[in-house]
């Protein structure tokens, strides 16, 4: 198991590209696959790419993000790469209904996004639940699922 | 162990559940099995407008007093362990201060709903516990804390004779909601399966096999 304490820097930064570069080519580049949800932790147990264990412990205030190098030797390195999250898309026949869609996510603590006169909420987990929440505003087509 | 990780802070770990679960009387199991271990700990309570649960801690003779903070949330146990862990973090890097290097921090809730849960910004991995004398129909309700903790701990299982409750039923439908996510039965009166929940926390957070 390898040990991680620092996050290195991230792939986009130039210097560290290159070398990143190299190592795809004539080395071993690991990845860890990681949800939104995950990189908020400081402390986690994950598996590469490639099946190596890998112990993370990061001070409080280092932040795992899309890119993140947590290893780069001459010929290894490992990077983080973030899974898109699932955005549940829904419209609202009106403005009452658009005020009650907004207080029921915030009931329920959803992540949502702004896009226009669409709400969108980030799906954790199972998307099932979150349509099974809103029954009662999609039946009464006050709420339409659009994606 | 102690130190290896020091640098990093020690790992902390968010026990959660509705009100009377047995959050505190798990608390008081798990902590003569990591002190066993040879693990540095440290422990914060959150009450409502009193320090009970510390008291009750501190006086355990489990764990010396003085490693034992309590906060007091006010109104609502959640906001102070999602939307504004602030007193809670401070807690902890006091602990750290006075301890350290600590390997772990325990950090107890106050009673809650089943939608509470804990923000990762103040834990590394939080459990749920619920009892089973609320009732087997609690994991099919859903709630938060049940879908989305690291650890599920349906507690009491000694009383689900006395209360009509199914305990085969109830565990299935608890594996259900939870996708295969982790999930252990405990009888926290006795210390019944509370050391799979010690080597799940010395695994994933401590590292330790
Ligand atoms: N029979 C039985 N009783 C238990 C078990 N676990 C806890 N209890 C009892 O349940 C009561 C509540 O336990 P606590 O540990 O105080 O519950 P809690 O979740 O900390 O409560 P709050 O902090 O007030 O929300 C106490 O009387 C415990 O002794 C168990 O597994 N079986
Ligand atoms: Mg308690």
């Amino acid at each position: 198991m390898i040990t991680i304490t620092h996050i290195l820097g991230n792939a986009r930064d130039h210097a560290i590209s290159q070398a990143l570069n190299h190592i795809e080519h004539d080395g071993r580049l690991e990845t860890i696959v990681l949800d939104q949800q995950d990189t908020q932790r400081h402390r986690l147990r994950v598996n590469t790419d490639l099946g190596n264990e890998v112990a993370i412990a990061l001070s409080r205030n280092e932040h795992l993000e899309n890119g993140s190098v947590l290893l780069l030797e001459s010929n290894r390195a490992i990077v983080v790469r973030l899974t898109l999250s699932q955005w549940l898309v829904f419209e609202t026949r009106d403005i009452a209904a658009a005020l009650e869609l907004g207080y029921f996510a915030g009931n329920m603590h959803w992540k949502v996004r702004f896009d226009g006169v669409r709400l969108q909420v980030a799906v954790i987990g199972d998307p099932t639940g979150y349509l099974e929440r809103l029954d009662h505003l999609i039946a009464e087509q006050k709420v339409i699922h659009v994606e | 162990m102690s130190g290896q990780l020091g640098h990093s802070g020690a790992a902390r770990v968010g026990i959660g559940g509705p009100v009377g679960s047995g959050k505190t009387r798990l608390l008081e199991q798990i902590i003569p099995r990591f002190i066993q271990r040879g693990t540095n700990i440290a422990v914060i309570t959150n009450d409502l407008v009193t320090h009970e649960d510390a008291i009750r801690v501190r006086r355990s003779g489990l764990i010396a007093p003085e490693r034992v903070l309590a906060v007091e949330t006010g109104a609502c146990p959640h906001s102070a362990i999602r939307e504004d862990p602030t007193l809670n973090i401070q807690a902890a890097d006091l602990l750290e201060e006075r301890f350290g290097p600590l390997d772990l921090i325990l950090i107890e809730s106050g009673g809650d709903n089943l939608a509470s849960s804990f923000s990762l910004d103040l834990v590394d991995f939080w459990l749920f516990v619920i009892d089973v004398a609320g009732g087997d129909d609690i994991p099919r309700k859903r709630g938060l804390g049940v879908m989305q903790c690291d650890l599920l701990v349906i507690n009491k299982t000694d009383l689900a004779p006395y209360v009509g409750v199914d305990l085969a039923r109830m565990e299935q439908e608890a594996r259900q909601v939870r996708n295969g996510r982790a999930m252990l039965m405990t009888n926290c009166a006795t210390g019944n399966g509370v050391d799979q929940i010690v080597d799940l926390i010395a695994r994933e957070v401590l590292f330790e096999d």
